[in-house]
């Protein structure tokens, strides 16, 4: 070989080898894993009935074991909360554009039935827009609870959610449930019970601290007996299918970037004593099976922060499996807790 | 005989170090090729930090001296020092004077790895070191990093080792490109009258907002939303201020994830929306000190009434200081 061709032999090698420390260098990067869509994956366990979860502004179904999706229409937004009609095969959930969200009727296969609000103001004042959020139905199929803005001044600049009672067949927010702290976010979350109560999460601001209590209204706009303190800063509520146990988020006051999981039993009004299920987390939107079995909720496994579906079985009895992971790689919406149909 | 051995032997020895050096030529080269391709790699990312680091700026009349020239402490030099971060708006709406929406004040010790923030309200009405009393957020838009800096040494009389400025498109690019962060938000924080400044075509323009309570997973303009909101919260600055630190606690679990390797593109992210006095060494050496911090060892500090109370000063709504209560919290964990 000429002496010019092995000098250009090696340049060529030194190049290549040049480029190569390039791109290795690039491949280590942090790797912020996108996540997968839900009917990519295939769940560890098989959760009784059927589940409804929202990820990525669409909602899916999880069945048998598999992951539908549902197919949301787009342009209504982003689709979140999902909530079970009793006695069908219906939900309700909530698609949020950027200055409103309004509530749909959907079929169990993804079908928008009815849209339920009108929340779009036909002004140019952005003001007059509003948000519902976390709808539930009553054990009658019929009514209905809401978190929801309500009309105000469009010169002020308050603005909370109280919990609105309503019907599916009639208007969604028909009466003024809760009567919120002004400023402070509002009341949140609500689960009916089946006494007629409404369970919800109260949010306050006292001096530095802002913390939640999950609060009983028995009769419209009346003060609402407290289930929890200040300082357990406790939200989320999810009550089970027999109504004596409540599962909820509690943040302790703490204000930083920690969440807990516990449960506690639930008499009339009043709450046991919790039991921490999982501490340290970032838990959120408890939601128990429909046959009592457990409970699922949504967590991040790791530090790319998406949210997973977890299950513990056993959660209401005496000694809880430990907390299972049953997707991985997807990323659900935190904010919307996992609604479940028998 | 003996003539014809010697000459085979030099030979040899002459073969040896013919072939070391070409050896050790094809070594070089090897180091030479595989030291471009990492320059080439780092290149934008060494042109961007050179360009935002190191800043250097001249305090007026602050007490604390030249801070670039005071051989300050560092998190390179493992002496706790003490760094003013800014945030502020980077949009034209004010005819390019920024204010600084955000001011933080940490007290780092790399060895123990405790932190100590400390959020001065923006609407905090002090004697600025430009001259004059106005709203502390206006010190950063009559002198920039210079003024924001001698503003809070004269005022809180403390000595600010360093400040870091980053614009919001900055904080959503830098979130963004770590794959966005999980918050416990506190409460609902809605707000109709947020500033539509980022997007859209009038910076003068409202959106509404609504961050949902709760852990959840944030973009870069979530969490700016987050923020940046305080219409509809009753604590108004003071809340904005907590998620603030909030959201920096977030970013600091993300920062666990980062590498050398990602510099070159957070370094773009960031290229227009960030600069600091800090050398390049500093800041490389403060980055593990932030991802190994405990969130137990983060200690939050605002100043509540009754260290501020609300006042009206012509037109505008202020918080008037009780430098009486302030100074001593403040001289608790921040040397003067």
């Amino acid at each position: 070989m000429s002496r010019r061709l092995q000098v250009l032999v090696a340049l060529v090698l030194l190049a290549a080898f040049a480029f190569g420390v390039n791109r290795f260098l690039a491949s280590r990067q942090a790797h912020i894993a996108a996540a997968s869509s839900p009917v990519e994956a295939k769940p560890v366990i098989i959760l009784p009935g059927t589940l409804y979860l929202a990820s990525n502004g669409d909602l899916f179904r999880l069945s048998h074991g598999t992951f539908t999706d549902l197919h949301m229409p787009k342009r209504a937004g982003t689709w979140m909360q999902p909530a079970v009609v009793p006695g069908s095969q219906n939900i309700v959930a909530v698609a949020r554009q950027d200055a409103y969200s309004e509530v749909y009727l959907v079929s169990g296969t993804g079908k928008v039935l009815q849209q339920l609000s009108h929340n779009k103001t036909a002004s140019a004042t952005i003001q007059l827009n509003h948000w519902m959020f976390w709808p539930t139905v009553a054990a009658d199929g019929n009514t209905v609870y809401v978190s929801y803005d309500a009309p105000k001044s469009p010169q002020s600049y308050e603005i909370e959610f109280a919990v609105w009672k309503g019907a599916l067949n009639a208007n969604l927010a028909a009466r003024q449930w809760t009567t919120p702290f002004s400023y402070t976010g509002g009341d949140t979350e609500s689960v009916p019970l089946a006494n007629g109560n409404v369970l919800y999460a109260k949010y306050e601001i006292d001096g530095g601290n802002v913390f939640s209590r999950l609060a009983l209204q028995t009769s419209p706009l009346r003060a609402p007996v407290y289930l929890t303190d200040s300082t357990s800063d406790c939200s989320q509520p999810a009550v089970s299918p027999d109504g004596t146990q409540v599962a909820m988020i509690c943040g302790n006051g703490t204000g930083l970037q920690s969440t807990s999981l516990q449960i506690a039993s639930l008499t009339g009004s009043t709450l046991g004593p919790p039991r921490t299920l999982i501490a340290g987390c970032l838990c959120a939107s408890p939601s128990w099976a429909p046959d009592g079995s457990g409970l699922a909720f949504l967590n991040p496994a790791d530090a790319t922060g998406h949210f997973q579906l977890w299950w513990i079985a056993g959660a209401a009895g005496a000694l809880p499996k430990k907390p299972l992971q049953v997707t991985y790689g997807l990323d659900f919406d935190g904010t919307s807790p996992p609604a479940w149909a028998p | 005989m003996n003539s014809r051995r010697r000459r085979s032997s030099a030979y040899r020895r002459h073969g040896w170090v013919r072939r070391i050096g070409v050896a050790s030529l094809a070594a070089l080269c090897v180091a030479v090729s595989g030291g471009a391709g990492a320059l080439a790699y780092f290149f934008p990312a060494i042109v961007t930090a050179l360009k935002v680091t190191g800043q250097t700026i001249h305090p007026q009349s602050s007490p604390g001296g030249d801070v670039a020239a005071a051989n300050a402490a560092d998190a390179s030099t493992k002496q706790p020092f003490t760094l003013l971060l800014l945030g502020s708006d980077n949009d034209a709406k004010y005819g390019g004077q920024l204010l600084t929406q955000s001011m933080i004040l940490c007290r780092v010790d790399p060895v123990t790895k405790q932190v100590v923030m400390l959020s001065i309200p923006r609407d905090l009405y002090v004697p600025l070191s430009t001259g004059g009393n106005n709203k502390i957020d206006y010190a950063y838009s009559y002198g920039q990093a210079s003024a924001a800096v001698a503003t809070v040494e004269n005022d809180f009389q403390v000595h600010v080792d360093h400040y870091a400025w980053i614009g919001l498109l900055g904080l959503v690019n830098l979130i963004d490109k770590v794959g966005g962060i999980d918050v416990v938000a506190t409460n609902p924080v809605l707000d109709d009258f947020y500033p539509q400044d980022l997007t859209g075509n009038n910076p003068y323009a409202y959106e509404r907002v609504a961050v949902l309570p709760g852990a959840q997973h944030l973009t870069g303009m979530q969490a700016l939303e987050y923020v940046r909101s305080r219409h509809g919260d009753i604590r108004s600055d003071f809340g904005r201020s907590q998620r603030q630190q909030q959201v920096l606690l977030a970013l600091r679990a993300k920062a666990k994830l980062l590498g050398l390797a990602d510099l070159p593109s957070i370094a773009d992210a960031m290229a227009n929306d960030f600069n600091t006095d800090m050398s390049l060494s500093d800041v490389a050496a403060l980055l593990p000190i932030a991802s190994n911090v405990q969130l137990a060892n983060v200690h939050q500090v605002l100043l509540l009434p009754p260290d501020t109370s609300s006042a009206t000063v012509g037109n505008a709504d202020v918080l008037m200081p009780d430098w009486n209560l302030i100074l001593p919290e403040v001289h608790q964990y921040f040397p003067s």
